[in-house]
């Protein structure tokens, strides 16, 4: 079931908290070993200072074996916070990504659709695997951060206990470097954002052209295409390299800035040494810990860039999860037994207007349309994938938007031309949604359909494996198969949309006498302008435009009516 | 930390088949490298230069810091401080400045070498004989332009700057450490088998294990892919728990790949851990003994142990890079092996001089040994003339007119085109003289006009509408938001079907070839679509020789000649009345096609 929205709240912060939620102690237990590691780096070199003092000066060799004891016990905490801090903040972050891809695929395939509205599918799949991803990290992340401004923290005080203004000028300066930096890299930032993009056009270019190949070779444009290439790809090269140097300057920039800063502390320390207001030792902390804070310093800026992409993606994320079903959710029951009986009355989708009909059951029903948008519409009623505007659809006397759509779609399918097939194998593909189905109902609407020739054309026959959305097999033949799909389930009632636009002659005439024979006694309805398969119709409704023109039998309105005749043959 | 190079390889299909296109190995990496940077060898030179300037100033500011520090602690006057403030300053100021200029130059070289090395891979790429990339699957193609590529370019523009910068920093610091004390040089070196067997032993682990995370993750992607994209089929089959599972398994066997990534990243860190605190305590170690035997200052021991703490990070980042390089490498290898395809004979003959006629003697076609797909045909078409082929699925049309565009070679037979044995023309070329619109359709991404312009690139705006205007499409393409500047294909404007096509036929009016081989081009658009292609590609083939595989009996009926194929063999051949006449498996079509149809 999809996530309601509750009105008024924020999808992006709704998102990103649940996230960060469902993975706390997670992220809690990584904070804690992060703060550790970087305690743990930040004592490496001041253990160095000691071991120089206390032993190399001295030359105790007792205190030297202490002191390389208490280094290796520095190392193993350090070497043992990273592991685990490292590994539950990604833990979380991989944990997160995947609950939140599976709350979008449950909302994509969600019965009563919606989400998928105004969005191609490669972009959904874009949130499902990038975005999750993005806002996933934001769990890596905040430990990083707080283990970050602990580590500030510390450095400050110490500095701060040494010399109030040496402290001041360490805390104030370093992070007026990083602002000074970025604000020097944002103009950058945002240049070489739009030059990437140009270098990510050439990529997308490249593969254009070769996924035309056969269109190219078929008129000779071979020399052209790579001709235009070049020329794309040296725009892509002065792109980048214009990206590149304004990044390099930037780099330049920040060690330019750096080294004033060390320079500054090392002038005000030098002097404050100099007249024993500090001790030597002091300075050289305060030049240590100048460099130290630059780590967690920059870990900010990393930090910060992470959680506002995790915003944005939380964004998209939530966008689809709130997305508005397409249809109403429905309770009714439907009796066990359907009759097969459908009936529309006044049906009104943009471009339909006022249609009324009705299929006796058993029936076999054509629907030629003139607009194609028109029979998209109706489909799109009969398979609640859309709320008509006003009228209604009933199925044996009971108004389909009453009844659950996925309870209504076991009793009434409706098979669209382009169907897709899934990345499994040809029969599992036909017996999806009805795994129990008996060899012989697979294999007679393998027959009816035209599927078994697919099958016999394919390595394995009907149990090799297809390509991701059947796309091993050719237009026709995916056609066939998912025809083979929607006969098998031997619905109550069946509609199918131009179910042979990609089969040849021969095989329209075979498959439209398989479906015949088939469907005897249930009720069928065939959208379509295929004259060989409205010969198979015992009457045909004739939409001209938005509405409903004529109502026969397919020789009859062929003899009758001419503007039939021009719809269907031409 | 990222996980290793996780979704830009999910889309690669993961194929296991023959065929697939070659992969250069070492030597011809190195061949090809070393030729791209023969050719930029002072570019690169001084981007050498530049990084080694830059990174040697950075090694600068550390001693000139004990300098002060010394100079404060003999209690110097305060202005003898500003000498080497100023000294700092100016060496940050140096070091900024060739840092940039160096990091720009190491771009030009490294993106130019890319640059230069994609162009060679499309034109070869784009030039392979048809049989060849269907033999190794398209995918593999695209999969080497888009991912391969793309690889690559991330090494080269994080990994290189970045490895340029350590592996100097390395250098450099030691050859410091060998100034100072060669001795300390020595002992710091003896930690170099552990990081040698620690890159081996991550290696060992990481090629395999990275292996199965592409599998898994594309394996995701596939899954989304069919899940989403047919997410209104799941819907009317109420597949809905089946897929949410089957995603769920997908999604969970990636994450726990990549978790056991993390735990063998946190493994080779840990590692490096224990080469830094050796290589320390050792260096520690030899500062004391050689300062007890008077053999060293303790100023030197201190600078020995910093020096070596120094190299920390950038032995750290510089072996973390080996993995980068590695997958950039076998990317490259990818590159390089299909650049280094020998190349295809250009084909010079121009065919606009030749009679336009078609002639197949006698040919016959097997994809596998002893299963024939054309069996024994001879078939003429004079110039000018229109033929059409009909049969069912699998009769073998489409493999003909293949054959007559050359794409294939025929097993046993001769195919002659004008005067021209076509295996003498080359045995895939598909000359200027044929041109062919085949199953698939493809609008190329950018404005209207220039995929038009790909066959007639001097064409004039008139004479690109007026192509549009033969096909019928000049209404809905001057209805576009901007004509035929509008951007169409992947990302811009969405053609229909019928739109696509008629582009496809608009194009063949363009090429003006002077055979035209149309194949099932009205297939998926619908029937009213299919009558508006009808009339186009009748148009589109006026004076041409057409070899047309019908789909639609309309359109083979307005052919001049119909060549009835079934099960590799032509069994008829005449004109629609003629074949109607006859009585036979045409005319049995025609029938359940069109029965009451009045004529």
């Amino acid at each position: 079931m999809p996530q309601q929205p509750k009105p008024g709240s924020r999808p992006a912060r709704g998102v990103l908290a649940s996230s960060i939620r469902g993975q706390s102690a997670l992220v809690t237990t990584s904070t804690v070993f992060y703060i550790l590691h970087q305690g743990a780096e930040a004592s490496v070199p001041l253990l160095i200072g000691v071991i120089i003092d206390e032993a190399v000066t001295t030359g105790s060799v007792s205190a030297l074996a202490r002191w390389l004891l208490i280094l290796a016990a520095v190392f193993l905490g350090l070497a043992l916070s990273f592991r685990y801090g490292a590994r539950a903040g990604e833990r979380a972050s991989y944990q997160a990504a995947h609950r939140l891809r599976m709350r979008l695929t449950s909302r994509v395939v969600d019965q009563h659709g919606g989400a998928e509205a105004g969005r191609l599918s490669g972009a959904l799949v874009n949130i499902a695997t990038n975005d999750a991803k993005r806002v996933g990290a934001v769990n890596l992340a905040l430990p990083l951060g707080v283990a970050g401004l602990a580590g500030i923290l510390v450095a400050g005080t110490v500095l701060l206990r040494i010399s109030t203004p040496l402290g001041l000028l360490v805390l104030l300066g370093t992070p007026l470097l990083l602002v000074l930096a970025h604000l020097l890299g944002k103009p950058l930032e945002r240049r070489s954002g739009a030059e990437q993009e140009r270098a990510a056009h050439a990529s997308g270019v490249a593969a254009d052209l070769v996924s035309g190949l056969r269109v190219l070779k078929g008129i000779g444009a071979v020399s052209t295409a790579v001709a235009r290439y070049r020329a794309t790809s040296r725009n892509s090269l002065a792109a980048t390299v214009r990206a590149a140097r304004a990044e390099a300057w930037h780099d330049g920039a920040i060690l330019i800035l750096t080294g004033v800063l060390i320079a500054l502390i090392a002038l005000v320390g030098g002097q404050l040494a100099i007249n024993a207001e500090i001790t030597i030792g002091n300075l050289v902390t305060a030049v240590g810990l100048a460099q130290f804070l630059l780590g967690p310093l920059q870990i900010f800026a990393v930090v910060n860039g992470q959680l506002a992409q995790g915003r944005a993606s939380a964004k998209r994320i939530g966008e689809v999860l709130a997305a508005t079903p397409a249809v109403h959710a429905g309770e009714e029951p439907l009796p066990s037994t359907i009759r097969g009986e459908l009936r529309l009355r006044g049906l009104r989708l943009d471009p339909l207007h006022d249609v009324d009909l009705s299929v006796p059951a058993g029936h076999t029903l054509g629907i030629v349309a003139t607009d194609a948008r028109a029979a998209t519409a109706l489909l799109d009623c009969l398979g609640r994938a859309a709320e008509p505007t006003a009228g209604s659809v009933s199925l044996d006397g009971i108004d389909v938007s009453t009844v659950a759509p996925s309870r209504l779609r076991e009793a009434l399918v409706v098979a669209a031309h382009d169907a897709d097939l899934f990345e499994e194998s040809l029969l599992d593909n036909v017996t999806a949604a009805t795994p129990e189905l008996s060899e012989d109902a697979v294999a007679a609407a393998l027959r009816a359909s035209g599927g078994d020739e697919v099958a016999e054309t394919l390595p394995a026959g009907a149990h090799t494996v297809l390509a991701e959305r059947g796309r091993s097999l050719s237009g026709g033949q995916r056609q066939r198969v998912a025809l083979a799909r929607a006969l098998a389930g031997d619905p109550p009632v069946l509609v199918l949309h131009e179910p042979t636009t990609a089969v040849d002659a021969v095989t329209e005439a075979r498959i439209a006498e398989g479906i015949r024979e088939l469907r005897t006694g249930r009720t069928t309805v065939l959208v379509t302008t295929s004259p060989t398969l409205l010969k198979i119709t015992d009457t045909v409704v004739f939409v001209a435009g938005a509405a409903v023109q004529a109502e026969d039998t397919h020789s009859r309105l062929l003899r009758a009516d001419d503007q039939y005749r021009s719809a269907v043959l031409g | 930390m990222t996980e290793p190079h996780g979704d830009a390889a999910a889309r690669q299909q993961p194929t296991g088949q023959a065929g697939l296109l070659p992969t250069a190995d070492g030597p011809a990496i190195r061949g090809a490298l070393g030729a791209l940077l023969r050719s930029a060898r002072w570019l690169a030179a001084g981007a050498f230069l530049l990084m080694l300037v830059a990174t040697g100033l950075g090694l600068l500011i550390p001693p000139l810091l004990g300098y002060l520090v010394d100079l404060v602690a003999e209690q110097r006057a305060a202005d003898t401080i500003v000498l080497p403030v100023l000294l700092i300053l100016g060496i940050a100021i140096g070091q900024g400045i060739t840092t940039a200029v160096g990091l720009t130059r190491l771009a030009r070289l490294g993106e130019g070498m890319l640059a230069e090395l994609r162009e060679r891979f499309v034109r070869r790429a784009l030039h392979l004989p048809l049989e060849r990339v269907e033999q190794a699957g398209s995918g593999d193609l695209t999969a080497r332009v888009t991912n391969d590529v793309s690889m690559i370019a991330d090494a080269v523009r994080n990994a290189l700057p970045e490895l340029a910068r350590s592996g100097l920093t390395i250098v450099l610091t030691l050859i410091g450490m060998i100034v100072l004390d060669w001795r300390f040089a020595a002992v710091a070196l003896v930690v170099a088998p552990i990081h040698v067997l620690t890159v081996r032993w991550y290696q060992r682990h990481a090629v395999p294990l990275y292996a199965a995370q592409r599998v898994a993750t594309g394996a995701q992607q596939h899954q989304l892919l069919d899940t989403v994209g047919g997410a209104h089929t799941v819907r009317t089959f109420r597949l809905g728990t089946a897929h949410v599972d089957k995603v769920r398994t997908r999604s969970t066997r990636a994450m726990e790949l990549m978790l056991r990534g993390v735990r063998l990243v946190t493994g080779f860190y840990n590692r490096l851990n224990f080469a830094e605190l050796l290589g320390l305590s050792t260096v520690l170690i030899t500062g004391f003994v050689l300062v007890q035997n008077g053999s060293a200052t303790i100023g030197t021991a201190t600078a020995a142990a910093l020096y070596f703490h120094n190299l920390f990070n950038p032995i750290n980042a510089a072996l973390r890079l080996v993995d980068d390089a590695q997958v950039a490498l076998a990317s490259l290898a990818r590159l390089v092996g299909v650049t280094e395809l020998p190349p295809q004979p250009e084909n010079t003959r121009t065919g606009q001089q030749l009679d336009p006629t078609i002639k197949v003697a006698n040919v016959r076609h097997e994809y596998v040994p002893g299963q024939p797909v054309l069996r024994d045909i001879d078939l003429e078409v004079a110039a000018g003339q229109r033929v059409a082929l009909v049969g069912a699925s699998g009769a073998g049309k489409t493999t003909l007119a293949k054959l007559i565009a050359g794409i294939h070679a025929p097993s046993r037979g001769s195919i002659t085109l004008g005067e021209v044995d076509l295996t003498e023309r080359g045995p895939h070329a598909i000359s200027d003289l044929v041109g062919l619109i085949s199953q698939e359709v493809h609008v190329f991404a950018g404005p209207l006009a220039d995929d038009l312009r790909l066959a007639k690139p001097k064409a004039a705006d008139e004479e690109l509408l007026a192509a549009v205007d033969q096909v019928g499409a000049r209404d809905w393409v001057q209805a576009l938001p901007d004509g035929l500047a509008t951007v169409v294909g992947e990302g811009g404007h969405r053609l229909t079907v019928t739109q696509a096509q008629q582009l496809a036929l608009a194009r063949l009016i363009l090429a003006d070839p002077r055979i035209a081989i149309l194949d099932e081009a009205t297939a998926d658009a619908g029937s009213a679509g299919a009558r508006v292609l009808e009339s186009a590609a009748a148009n589109a083939l006026a004076g041409r020789t057409a070899l047309v595989v019908a789909h639609r009996l309309t359109q083979a009926a307005a052919c001049d000649r119909i060549v009835v194929l079934d099960a590799g063999a032509i069994v008829e051949t005449g004109t629609h009345d003629e074949l109607v006449a006859a009585d036979g498996r045409y005319a049995r079509l025609w029938r359940a096609w069109s029965a009451p149809r009045p004529t």
